[in-house]
């Protein structure tokens, strides 16, 4: 029998929506929710050292791996699987980038830490939409910030303008 | 598939509930169960087939439970307030019990003792199972037929089903995604305060589930709505029947801790 059970905490309900938003993905659900319809053929890169200090310098975000989870949707566009720190843990959380390399969406795969779940929220999340590589990405600047939640919300934004820094200077040269 | 065929696949669907209805209700007139019930005891009824599907079912059930599911358990209800007394026949003998009643392999039934048989904890489940069958033989691939705690799916989905766990203040919110399958619910929370509540241990006759959220998926819907009541009543000591059904339960206790029980998912 398919089924999989989930335990939805009752505070992530009331903080955002809509419900999709709190719940706690599969890369295969971010997938269905990020790109509808979609069929996705795996891509995954493993940075060279010169990627990783190009992408540094140009996102002047430091890149923690060089593995790469990126998948190519069939409609056009890329998904990319990655993970920041918040305070103690790892955030895992998937950025839609679309055909022409503007973030689609951004979702928050799994929360871990007691504090500053706040970055699952809906609308703080929709800030992103849209932006390049051209973007600030800026916490209290282009992207606001979260009281209470700082550290996880300036790790995503960071890890968002490192992932569309990797766009623009790996994956978008590559050929399909 | 078109409107006007769609339309026609969902009018026939509730049909075939409104007959499993009016063949198994416990205090209609005319019902199978209501002739049962009139019956002296050793008097031989014809049943409708689908009356037999279902009673034959409970007593496998029954006999797997060491009694623990009973569809019998109809005269502890009534004298709880949760039925109402049929009119006509006797009144349930003491100690009467599902070997009481007797089924030969044709569609005739009879009752060793009067007793009263409900097939509230089967039958929805049963009902359910027909109306998909209806939907399926129009060539419906997706659909949810849900009858409230009992529901089955056509398509993969994934269906996302909330769980009402009837809890005052829960802390989380289990959901389920299922693929085609059924799915049922019970809980005897709301029922928490009074002295009898709509889920008998058929052993023991006693009220269980007052505490307890049960939730159970397996293929056919009549399975997950009778599973839920034998889950209820033997918590893990359920596990090998659950898997003899193919079947998964999902158990809170009063305190709020979950627990799998049946085949791993």
């Amino acid at each position: 029998m398919k089924s999989r059970f989930l335990l939805i905490p009752a505070y992530a309900l009331v903080i955002s929506a809509p419900v999709q938003a709190t719940v706690y993905l599969s890369v295969e659900q971010a997938q269905a929710l990020m790109f509808p319809g979609a069929t996705f053929t795996p891509d995954f890169v493993t940075l060279t050292p010169d990627q990783m200090k190009a992408i540094e310098k140009s996102s002047d975000v430091n890149v923690l791996s060089p593995d790469l989870k990126v998948w190519r949707a069939s409609t056009g566009g890329w998904f990319i699987a990655d993970q920041v720190v918040g305070k103690h843990e790892f955030i895992p959380f998937a950025v839609a980038i679309d055909a022409q390399g503007a973030v689609k969406a951004v979702e928050i795969l799994e929360y871990r830490e007691t504090y500053g779940d706040q970055v699952r929220n809906a609308s703080w999340r929709a800030q992103f939409t849209g932006k390049t590589k051209d973007a600030p990405l800026k916490l209290g600047g282009d992207i606001q910030n979260i009281s209470g939640a700082t550290l996880s919300s300036r790790h995503i934004t960071d890890g968002v303008k490192r992932l569309l820094a990797t766009y623009a200077l790996v994956l978008a040269n590559q050929k399909s | 598939m078109g409107e006007a065929r769609a339309h026609q696949a969902i009018d026939e669907a509730f049909s075939a509930i409104e007959r499993v209805h009016a063949l198994m209700s416990f205090h209609e007139a005319g019902s199978d169960l209501s002739r049962l019930h009139a019956a002296v005891p050793g008097e031989r009824v014809i049943l409708d087939v689908q009356t037999v599907d279902v009673l034959r079912e409970a007593l496998t059930l029954s006999g797997r439970t060491d009694g623990a599911f009973d569809v019998t358990v109809a005269a502890q209800l009534v004298a709880g307030g949760l039925l109402p007394a049929p009119t006509s026949g006797s009144l349930p003998a003491d100690g009467a019990c599902w070997k009481d009643i007797d089924m030969d392999d044709d569609r005739s039934v009879s009752l060793r003792r009067p007793l009263w048989i409900d097939l509230g904890g089967i039958a929805k489940g049963y009902a359910v199972d027909r109306a998909v069958d209806v939907l399926c033989s129009h060539g419906v691939g997706h659909a949810c037929v849900n009858a409230g705690g009992d529901l089955r799916t056509l398509g993969e989905g994934p269906h996302r089903v909330a769980i009402a766990t009837d809890e005052t203040q829960p802390s989380h919110y289990p959901v389920i995604e299922l693929g085609e399958a059924s799915m049922a619910t019970s809980s005897g929370r709301a029922f928490s305060t009074a002295a009898t509540g709509p889920h008998i241990d058929g052993r023991h006759r006693s009220t269980m589930g007052l505490n307890q959220s049960v939730t159970v998926i397996a293929e056919q819907c009549m399975h997950a709505d009778a599973l839920t009541k034998v889950v209820m009543a033997m918590e893990t000591q359920s596990a090998d029947l659950l898997r003899h059904y193919n079947a998964v339960a999902y158990l809170q206790d009063a305190a709020g801790h979950w627990t799998q029980l049946g085949v791993s998912t």
